[in-house]
């Protein structure tokens, strides 16, 4: 049980992340909190070492948490095994990486068909899915290509493509555009508007601001510890950060 | 399961080369070996073989002439189908002055179903041609008989006398080879055995078994000698008897291939460590990203083990079919294996087909589970290794070594255990090429001087139907001979110990015949003698020592004064001056004349030439040459050699692409230092060389060492005794330690040149 009323896809209780390397300590994320309602766009920014990505990461399962809670559409999730965090993934999570990480031996058909199969999908309905997602991000002629093949925006499309596979319920991405030019970047970031328009809840790590500004709401990093959260209002203000990023934008 | 199958599919399709490499290596193992296992099952278990090629009969009876064996089908259960009866009768063949016991068997032209005589060479019997004869296999060999030959067959009585032509030579499992087991086996058609024996009663019947139960062999005899009568049965053998009795034959080249098939199976094992360590250090990202995408840890071990499962099972599918189509043409020609005799049964076919599929499994599986335990954040952090340069790196810079030999020296070992697998991938096929090229250079050698392993005489000559003088008179018109040794073989009983030898009167005392002595000398008066280190061994003897020996009732002591190598008569060789059985009164027929040709001359055209100067009425006979014989141990060392190679290079070009894609990043800060493009690929070319030099000469050196050790052991195997052995030359080792380094450094730049095909570069990120 999440003991909590509201319908949450996403919620994180005292979440800290140590590393020993080295002989010296570093902690990388210190009690952060976070939740994420279902069908909302969430951006966590801060700067370079602030702990995004380790947070983002522990949250997918990628990193175990040092200490702290993680429920998943009200299932605690934090204890489980690798195996059983594989699961959850394959089937409720999808990725986006800043260096799209496509299976360098697989063609842009099979990265997409990979990830709809290992959902759960018929091999009939991971092509059907395949076709529908490929066609809708203008890539249906890249079928066949090899990922090394395509330009960074187009992989980047087909990560997407791959993390949208499975209908998951969450959709966490790391520094998506970090790695594209602006016109790429805004043609990824039009997407990820189009599939949350869609009702897909996505939690995003970004350091640029503008990214960030496309989120429902936005949490701030720094050091490791949430300092700011809070929603993106139209408000004339400005008191927060996604205040202030909506007035420069 | 179905993303499993994805994945593997994909990955085949993209790296089609690497999996080709894999499946390879396992059939290259697997022929080897089933070829290794053929050889050394028709060299120490031809039986197997001969009872499968001649649908032979488990029991042979000897029954009184007249006896009825329609009804013991329906009486004995268990028997399946009955071979004869065939008419046989006691006689004896006129060989060189010597009156030699043999068994003539009447069959008719039409070879039977059961207990069929596998023909060597010529043909069978045929109803024009009463006097032709057919030669069991071991028995002509042993009375130097081939096809053309004419003999003398006389009854026991020797009231009839028949001149027959020999018109084919034939195996068969109805008996143990001459003269383990004699008589001798001479088939003859019905009319030609009632022209020499023409007394009915001095004939028997001969009748082959075929039963159900090969366990139930000794039931059904007891049954069968029950319902016929003991009175009725003159003698019986089993298939256990002649399979006893045909199980001591030479091993040397089943041993020979079963070594290189192990090392290359060793080799390959560490080849396929090598190259999935490596792929699973290689794709890092991608196993993580995978991970990511939700495959389990036991997913991912699951599905690289699967790969290599497929690929082995491709690749031993492959070597069956391979092996199967070699058998005949590399084994068909081996004297005492033939391809009948070298089937590989199918209990060791399955222990070597199991035994590789588990060995590459077991060889996947270490990097296989260090793959699954690949987290999944590795997707988007490169693993990179780490190190340090160290004193003698630094030292080597200070002392302006150019920079690309100490950086490239030393990435070569900061991977340790792919360094370590490298090295020992490279090393053990190094090692089998080295042994490989001793063997060839042994061969050379004894095909150049034959005298060397005591094969003096190239031609040996059997009077025939004529006179000792008549025969030497036609040897000595003969200007290619060059010299002549007249020779005895005598059947001696070693007192105490109640086995009989062979033994040869080879020359005189005064003139004795050039055997290669390796210890002691040759014999310079009566009662010296020589031996075999396979007869020493056997007699329990050393030179030196006196041995006493009985000649038909007569004693003869012998001082043993020198010990020789002779490949002839299974390598058990006993010889004297013949004048010593003349001193002390011993019988002494003239056996064969040995004749040492002038140089240059062909045995070939010898033969011909007494054969036609004779009239055909001499024997002559080329003496075979076991170098010859073992030619097809250099067909097998070079598919050898080149399984290994190919293993080999394997390993190298996992290590480079390694290399190349832990130093990518390196690559332009080494630019940035202001090494020129040349120089960076020096940095990537001596890594590899580096690994391959040391590997190189540890295995060329482990290789000379082994290589006169292994030759001995098995020379002596052959019955030659040690002494034969020699090694590559320097110049053959040192263009094939050139070779191997300079295709290091090739295979060192490969990377370059295959830029498309390099996976996880991007996750390096700019």
């Amino acid at each position: 049980m999440t003991g909590d009323g509201e319908r949450l896809v996403l919620r994180a209780a005292g979440l800290t992340k140590g590393f020993a390397g080295d002989g010296v300590a570093v902690t990388a994320v210190r009690g952060a909190d976070l939740a994420l309602k279902h069908g909302e766009f969430v951006a966590i920014t801060g700067p370079s070492g602030a702990g995004k990505s380790t947070l983002l990461h522990m949250l997918g399962g990628l990193e175990r948490p040092t200490s702290g809670e993680i429920w998943l559409n009200g299932q605690r999730v934090d204890q489980l095994s690798q195996a059983r965090w594989a699961v959850l993934r394959r089937r409720h999570i999808g990725f986006v990486f800043q260096f799209f990480n496509l299976v360098s031996n697989m063609t842009v058909a099979d990265n997409v068909e990979l990830a709809a199969i290992m959902g759960g999908a018929s091999r009939k309905q991971a092509q059907a899915r395949r076709e529908e997602l490929l066609g809708e991000l203008g890539l249906a002629a890249k079928a066949h290509a090899a990922p090394a093949r395509l330009s960074g925006g187009e992989q980047q499309r087909v990560a997407l493509a791959r993390a949208m596979a499975n209908r998951p319920l969450l959709l966490l991405a790391d520094e998506p555009t970090g790695n594209l030019d602006s016109g790429a970047s805004r043609v990824v970031l039009g997407l990820l508007n189009r599939v949350h328009a869609d009702g897909q809840s996505i939690l995003l790590v970004t350091h640029d601001l503008r990214v960030a500004s496309a989120a429902d709401r936005v949490i701030s990093l720094f050091d490791g510890m949430v300092v700011d959260d809070a929603p993106m209002t139209t408000s004339p203000h400005p008191t927060s950060l996604p205040d202030v990023l909506k007035l420069r934008g | 399961m179905h993303a499993m199958l994805r994945w593997i599919r994909a990955d085949l399709r993209a790296s089609s080369a690497r999996a080709i490499v894999v499946a390879a290596m396992a059939a290259g193992v697997v022929t080897a070996l089933l070829l290794s296992a053929g050889l050394l099952q028709g060299a120490t278990n031809p039986w197997q073989g001969l009872f499968t090629a001649t649908k032979g009969a488990q029991i042979w009876l000897h029954l009184a002439p007249g006896t009825s064996v329609r009804s013991l089908r329906s009486q004995v259960g268990g028997i399946e189908a009955i071979a004869g009866p065939y008419s046989a009768t006691a006689a004896t063949v006129a060989t060189g002055g010597q009156r030699t016991r043999v068994e003539l068997r009447a069959m008719v032209p039409q070879l039977p179903a059961i207990g069929r005589p596998l023909v060597e060479s010529g043909r069978w019997l045929a109803t024009g041609s009463l006097t032709g004869v057919v030669l069991e296999d071991t028995f002509a060999q042993a009375i130097h008989a081939g096809v053309s030959s004419v003999l003398e067959l006389d009854n026991v009585d020797e009231t009839a006398s028949v001149r027959v032509r020999v018109v084919g030579i034939a195996q068969t499992a109805d008996q143990g080879f001459y003269p383990d087991q004699t008589p001798g086996l001479i088939w003859v058609l019905p009319g030609l055995l009632r022209q020499i024996e023409p007394n009915a009663g001095h004939t028997e019947e001969v009748v082959g078994l075929r039963i159900a139960s090969p366990a139930a062999t000794g039931l059904v005899v007891q049954q069968v000698v029950t319902q016929l009568g003991s009175s009725a049965v003159g003698s019986v053998s089993t298939w256990q008897q002649v399979k006893e009795s045909m199980a001591r034959r030479d091993p040397l080249l089943g041993l020979l291939l079963a070594l290189f098939g192990l090392m290359a199976l060793g080799a390959a094992l560490l080849a396929i460590v090598n190259v999935t360590s490596g792929r699973v250090l290689l794709q890092t990202a991608d196993l993580g990203m995978l991970k990511t995408l939700g495959f389990t840890p036991v997913q991912v071990m699951t599905m690289l083990c699967a790969e290599h499962a497929l690929l082995a099972g491709c690749g031993i599918a492959a070597g069956l079919i391979a092996a199967r189509l070699l058998m005949p043409l590399l084994l068909g020609g081996v004297p005492g294996v033939g391809a009948a005799a070298a089937t590989v049964p199918a209990g060791w076919a399955a222990v070597i087909v199991c035994g590789t599929f588990a060995a590459v499994l077991l060889a996947t599986a270490a990097p296989a589970w260090q793959a699954g335990r690949v987290r999944p954040v590795a997707a988007v952090r490169a693993i990179l290794p780490r190190g340090h340069l160290s004193r003698l790196a630094s030292i080597a810079m200070a002392a302006r070594t150019p920079p690309a030999l100490v950086l490239g020296a030393r990435s070569a070992f900061v991977r340790r255990l792919p360094a370590a697998l490298t090295i020992g991938g490279l090393a053990l096929p190094m090692m089998m090429i080295t042994i490989g090229l001793g063997f060839w250079s042994t061969l050379d050698d004894v095909q150049r001087h034959p005298a060397d392993i005591g094969l003096a005489a190239q031609v040996t000559v059997s009077p025939g139907p004529l006179t000792a003088a008549e025969t030497l008179r036609l040897i000595r018109g003969d200007p290619q001979v060059l010299k002549t040794y007249t020779c005895v073989q005598a059947e001696a009983l070693v007192p105490g110990e109640t086995i009989t030898i062979t033994t040869l009167g080879m020359g005189t005392s005064r003139q004795p015949y050039p055997f290669h002595v390796v210890q002691g000398h040759l014999y310079r008066a009566p009662e010296q003698a020589v031996a075999t280190a396979a007869l020493l061994s056997t007699l329990g003897l050393k030179v030196g020592q006196f041995v006493r020996m009985w000649f038909g009732g007569v004693p003869v002591t012998f001082r043993i004064v020198g010990r020789i190598i002779d490949p002839q008569y299974g390598g058990q060789v006993l010889a004297y001056g013949r004048d010593t059985l003349t001193d002390e009164g011993a019988a002494t027929p003239i056996g064969f004349y040995s004749l040492i040709l002038r140089p240059g001359v062909s045995p070939a055209a010898a033969v011909a030439r007494l054969t036609r100067a004779s009239q055909r009425r001499l024997s002559v006979a080329e003496v075979p040459d076991p170098a010859d014989q073992l030619g097809i141990v250099r067909d097998a060392v070079a598919v050898l050699i080149a399984v290994l190679a190919v293993i080999g290079l394997t390993s190298l070009v996992t290590t480079s692409l390694l290399g190349y894609r832990d130093q990518l990043r390196d690559v332009s800060v080494l630019r940035a230092m202001g090494l020129t493009p040349v120089q960076v690929r020096a940095v990537l070319m001596t890594r590899t060389t580096v690994l391959a030099l040391i590997a190189v000469v540890i295995g060329t050196i482990a290789g000379r060492l082994v290589t006169i050790d292994l030759i001995s052991a098995v020379s002596r195997l052959y019955g030659l005794g040690s002494g034969i052995g020699s090694t590559p030359s320097a110049g053959t080792l040192t263009a094939t330690v050139a070779l191997a380094v300079g295709v290091a450094a090739v295979a060192g730049i490969l990377p370059f040149r295959l830029p498309g095909r390099l996976p996880a570069v991007t996750v390096l990120g700019p």
